[in-house]
């Protein structure tokens, strides 16, 4: 933006690699992408010659004695079907350029959004969804100058002033260097603008704009605080600071560049081109040394040098700006997807084993310290401990999220590397905290991880999730479309997500308790459908609530990434360790609900 | 455009923006008018004494000079007026969102607003810095050039006038039929935006149904849509790019057999012609660039049209004589409130005597949420009244309202700071000593004692770096600090684990302590603290009274009581 000062310099640019190139153009579509370029070239080739049939209608008519009128009117015509010419080819490349572009956008975000499908899961939570959202929306589209326009511009920038110039050269070659001298200025100022003060001040300028972006996402998305605490002014003042800074950076850079911008510019205008051409040709002409005549291709065709220029300059920011946007779309497209196994095993039944798994997400930072842990099919095991323990990032090895960094996670005695990642999902299902509703119908939301139920599973799994009624009080009942005219609540939401992990009816169920249950006659109905679909299930559950843990057949209780405490709850409450303490602290936390129940806990229930 | 440009900007700024198009007009001038001397140049020139061409030629130096000047000035004056402007719409922009109600930004608006103000704002400011002075120069040193070529030759005039109004009749056509293709291009990107976060966000759900994306089909649809939409956008320029290169080169090839014609014939001299057509050559090249041009402009023009939506939305009326209430009790009477086609509030009373709790249960869409919010103004009432202290919240200032007012959301949103300036926001001029107060008071203490950093640890965007307890913890330090007559709960402790639940019930019984309450909850421990609880259903109040009076009564409360004591299921 304000690329006006576009005419500065480069900061270093990439290498192009041949990965680069890929993302740019990908291969299947070179050949219409010269075609872009070849199109553009000849098209401004051809453009040359209305200015050579003036310059041959002022030959003839300048010439001494009567004018050859045949000659004069060829010209004529030559100079019209070169218009023509021009016409044809440079919107014909510019149709084709646009459409190719709009294909290889395509082709881009469907590879993006390909990709994005099988990097890990885990992978996402560190990324902010906006950023990759940019990438395939923003990144994408701004390649598009590299496909549409600036090539063929920046091809035929260079290819019509050659031309130009040979044929000036054999003109007059004196008055071809006289015709250069305003390029030759324009670039003798190209080193004032890169002395370390002025880059200086394009580096605080683009920091600035970088602080302003991120200050004003800050204040927008903290509205509510802003309003909650009253006195605007107060709480924006940090957007409104960067706002200052960035100006003033604006400013300085401004003051240091203006001069020289302001001076480039001229030198590369017209009127000032015309009046060097002018001026050297008023000298050769009065000393005898230059035709009148041999003047007329300089007035015409000399202002056309200045297009190299002027195009780098022109053509510079937005591929600077396609650049950087090439170089995020890389940046993901390099990130590892999960490796798939080459030849998947089946898992033979649904244990589920932990051997001493290490993981950490980022290197010399471990957050689970060697777990060793069986989980048998028909059990339910309650994971607890203190915030910052793991037990999230535990859980979310079974879906396999993340792979662990050391030792194995196996499913039915096979590890699940050695899974098919289909296969996978299909055996573990969970319940997370964010809750994800699709803009889609509501049976189609339930029904997401099996596409092709019946209708009647849907409504069971509704049913089982306590939600069956509030659907068909929606207008459009199970066909309402979420964020459309089905609006939920938060815990509606939630239920619909449950609905989702029951019909799935997966052997591995991973919970999380947290905000699974947000009202009691949710956490009644979450339980209530659990128990029904027990048996052979093989259960993991973050635990909050003292009755899931005095129901659970195992308890874990975990800190700082390793098992302190296993065991029935009975036999850990007797222990009178850690996990003893932690029941006494939970239970005086949540002191007026336990006044009836919640007592000593029973070992694992009764079935 | 300007006039567009000028209303979102506030009529302040008309000057400088005046002044500045004033000079591109007169820089595009001269331009246009220091061609004319090419004539008399040429002339002698080609002529029989080419000396005489010197006079001509200084004065077509000083004509340059001028030009160069006032290229410099006007070229400082839009990048000034632009930063001006930049400055000022950032403060305009940003004091206008403070004072949007907070129900205004629900749904996509966040996004929508966070695009557009570091973008959209950008790119607006980008018209004046340096898309105008093309556009100026483009129209007005043309037309200039046409004006001079009358005065010498009225023939080879009148040829290039003609094509003004074909020029501008395509110019003008193709903006049109543009602004209909670009607007749905947007639609159709912000829409493919839409599923790519979606997509992005319900990975884990996709995965587990096998559906990557070549089977995801709705994104696919969407970036399918989007590739239409561009190309439709593609081809419908074509005929104004292709018209206009066609009329100007048209123009170019009539003034070239023109002057052919008449020069053979006598009737103009050989290097007045040759003159002519070097300006005629000078004409062509701005005028093509008009449709590159163009193109950009309306893309800022449409940045512009949505940030002018965006400052016309009415902030919520502003009583012109605030009244101060006295006293802090709460009252709604018969309010109802309507979103999106359904009533949330239906002809709801309640009220809250000073100093007291009221708990507000009910099961989830029941208007729980919505009603702390129209006790604060965040929208205001369809119908009925909400009173504060007997003072309608419409007749009091603002500010004032929300000062009265220590929310704690369910959903805490910190600033990228450190804890410390995170706290601090609930009252800026707090002292140290009170700070560390309301820390300790929400055993705020402990999770700054395992920080590194501390006080001063950052606590990334959002709070990210934060649990949600956590930041529960700071929220409640902050609204202790804040000290305000009346505290609204919403949904405070549902999210979290029961160690952080402790905690933060302590602090919420400390800023409890002696204020009005009124919170929304589902943890019945605190429901029964409260002086009186009312059980919400669809917008409507159908039990009212104090826990145990309810709890006697056995209805929908009741059962809400019992199910939430239910240890398990099927026991």
């Amino acid at each position: 933006m304000f690329a006006k000062l576009r005419d500065r310099p480069g900061k270093g640019v990439e290498d192009g690699s041949d990965e680069t190139r890929d993302a740019e153009v990908p291969r299947p579509f070179l050949p219409r992408f010269a075609a872009v370029v070849i199109l553009q070239v000849v098209g401004a080739l051809a453009g040359l010659l209305p200015l050579l049939a003036v310059v041959e209608v002022g030959r003839a008519l300048s010439a001494p004695g009567p004018a050859d009128r045949e000659h004069v009117w060829a010209a004529v015509i030559v100079g019209a079907v070169g218009m023509l010419v021009r016409l044809a080819f440079t919107s014909a490349s510019s149709g084709v350029g646009h459409l190719l572009d709009s294909q290889v956008q395509l082709t881009l975000r469907r590879r993006l959004a390909a990709h994005l499908g099988r990097v890990p899961v885990g992978w996402f939570s560190r990324r902010r969804t906006g950023e990759l959202a940019k990438v395939v929306g923003e990144d994408v589209s701004a390649v598009h100058p590299f496909i549409a326009h600036t090539p063929g511009e920046l091809v035929s920038a260079f290819v019509v002033p050659l031309a130009s110039l040979v044929y000036l050269f054999a003109v007059d070659w004196r008055m071809t260097l006289i015709t250069l001298i305003p390029v030759v200025l324009a670039m003798a100022l190209v080193p004032l603008m890169m002395t370390p003060t002025r880059l200086r001040e394009q580096e605080e300028f683009d920091a600035g704009m970088g602080r302003i972006a991120s200050s004003v996402v800050e204040f927008v998305l903290g509205i509510s605080v802003v309003k909650a605490f009253g006195g605007g002014e107060r709480a924006h003042r940090a957007f409104l600071t960067a706002v200052d800074d960035f100006v003033g950076s604006f400013l300085r850079m401004v003051r240091g560049l203006a001069g020289i911008a302001a001076a480039m510019q001229v030198a590369l205008s017209p009127p000032f081109v015309l009046l060097v051409v002018l001026t050297g040709g008023a000298a050769r002409i009065g000393a005898g040394d230059l035709p009148a005549a041999d003047l007329l291709p300089f007035l015409l065709l000399g202002l056309g040098l200045t297009a190299p220029v002027a195009a780098l300059g022109h053509g510079f920011d937005d591929m600077q700006a396609a650049r950087r946007a090439v170089g995020r779309i890389r940046e993901v497209l390099a990130v590892q997807p999960l490796p798939e196994p080459a030849h998947p095993t089946a898992p033979q039944g649904h244990r589920v084993e932990l051997r001493d798994v290490r993981f950490g997400y980022e290197a010399g930072h471990e957050v689970l310290r060697g777990i060793d842990l069986v989980l048998e099919p028909g059990t339910v095991t309650a994971l607890v401990g203190p915030s910052g323990s793991g037990k999230s990032t535990l859980v979310r090895l079974l879906p396999r999220f993340f792979d662990p960094t050391h030792g194995s996670v196996t499913l039915g005695g096979v590890d699940l590397r050695e899974i098919d990642s289909r296969e996978l999902h299909r055996k573990v299902s969970f319940v997370f905290q964010d809750v994800r509703l699709l803009r889609t119908s509501v049976a189609d939301n339930i029904a997401l991880a099996v596409p092709h139920a019946d209708f009647d599973d849907v409504v069971r799994a509704a049913r089982l999730a306590h939600i069956h009624d509030r659907i068909l009080q929606l207008p459009r009942g199970y066909a309402s479309v979420i964020g459309e005219d089905a609006g939920l609540s938060g815990g509606e939401a939630q239920r619909i997500s449950l609905a989702r992990a029951l019909l799935a009816d997966a052997p591995v169920l991973v919970l999380d308790e947290a905000t699974a249950f947000v009202d009691p006659q949710t956490e009644q109905a979450v339980r209530r459908a659990l128990a029904t679909l027990e048996g052979t299930r093989t259960t993991l559950v973050i635990a909050h609530r003292l009755e899931t843990i005095a129901e659970a057949d195992t308890v874990v209780m975990l800190d700082g990434g390793s098992v302190v405490e296993r065991g029935s709850p009975a036999e850990l409450l007797a222990r009178e360790g850690e996990f003893a303490a932690f029941w006494q602290a939970q239970r005086s936390a949540t002191a007026d609900r336990s006044g009836a129940h919640g007592g000593v806990p029973r070992g694992g229930r009764s079935r | 455009m300007i006039r567009m440009l000028l209303r979102v900007l506030g009529h302040e700024y008309a000057g400088p923006v005046r002044r500045t198009v004033a000079l591109m007009t007169a820089t595009a001038l001269v331009e246009g008018l220091s061609y004319a001397l090419l004539v008399p140049v040429l002339r002698a020139l080609f002529g029989s004494t080419p000396g005489d061409a010197w006079p001509w030629l200084y004065a077509f130096g000083g004509a340059v000079a001028g030009y160069a000047l006032l290229r410099y000035v006007s070229d400082r004056s839009g990048f000034l007026a632009g930063s001006t402007l930049l400055r000022g719409t950032y403060h305009r922009l940003g004091d206008h969102l403070a004072r949007l109600p907070i129900g205004w930004y629900e749904g996509g608006r966040l996004g929508e607003v966070s695009a557009l103000a570091s973008r959209g704002v950008l790119q607006a400011m980008a018209v004046i810095a340096h898309l105008l002075a093309p556009f100026i120069s483009a129209c007005v040193t043309p037309l200039t050039i046409v004006a001079v070529m009358s005065a010498f030759n009225w023939q080879m005039g009148l040829a290039a006038s003609a094509a003004v109004p074909i020029v501008a009749a395509i110019q003008m056509r193709a903006g049109r039929s543009m602004a209909a293709t670009d607007r749905e291009r947007h639609e159709r990107d912000h829409e493919a935006t839409g599923r790519v976060i979606e997509y992005l966000q319900a990975q884990p759900v996709l995965r587990a149904g096998g559906r990557t994306a070549e089977r995801f089909r709705m994104l696919d649809d969407s970036l399918r849509d989007v590739r239409r939409a561009s190309r439709r956008t593609a081809l419908s320029a074509l005929p104004g790019v292709v018209g206009l290169a066609l009329a100007v080169q048209a123009m170019f090839t009539v003034l070239l057999a023109l002057g052919t014609y008449l020069a053979l014939g006598g009737n103009i001299g050989a290097a007045e012609l040759l003159a002519l057509l070097v300006l005629a050559a000078r004409c062509a090249d701005p005028l093509l660039s008009l449709s590159d041009i163009g193109g950009r402009l309306r893309g800022a023009r449409y940045e512009l049209t949505r940030l002018d939506e965006v400052l016309r939305t009415e902030p919520l009326p502003v009583p012109a004589d605030p009244v101060q209430p006295v006293l802090h009790d709460l009252e709604f009477e018969s309010v109802t409130f309507r979103r999106g086609g359904r009533t949330v509030i239906d002809g709801l009373s309640l009220s809250v005597p000073q100093g007291q709790r009221l708990a507000v249960v009910g099961p989830s869409g029941s208007g729980k949420s919505t009603l702390l919010q129209l006790a604060a103004r965040f929208h205001d009432v369809d119908g009925g009244a909400v009173r504060l202290g007997g003072v309608d919240v419409r007749a009091i200032d603002p500010d004032d309202l929300m000062g009265r007012f220590a929310i704690v959301f369910q959903d805490v949103r910190l600033f990228d700071g450190t804890i410390e300036e995170n706290v601090r926001l609930g009252r800026p001029d707090a002292d140290e000593a009170d700070v560390r107060a309301a820390a300790t008071a929400a055993r705020l203490d402990e999770v700054i004692e395992r920080l590194p950093g501390g006080w001063s640890a950052h606590v990334g965007e959002g709070g990210a770096r934060l649990s949600g307890g956590e930041r529960q913890r700071v929220s409640i330090a902050r609204a202790l600090l804040k000290d305000a007559p009346v505290v609204l709960l919403d949904e405070v402790t549902s999210a979290l684990d029961p160690v952080n639940e402790a905690a933060v019930h302590e602090g919420i019984e400390r800023l409890m302590a002696g204020r009005t309450v009124v919170m929304v909850a589902h943890r019945m421990r605190t429901v029964r603290r409260a002086d009186r609880v009312v059980f919400l259903d669809g917008g409507r109040i159908v039990e009212e009274g104090s826990h145990d009076t309810l709890l006697s009564q056995g209805g929908r409360y009741a059962e809400f009581w019992d199910v939430s004591l239910t240890p398990a299921a099927g026991e």
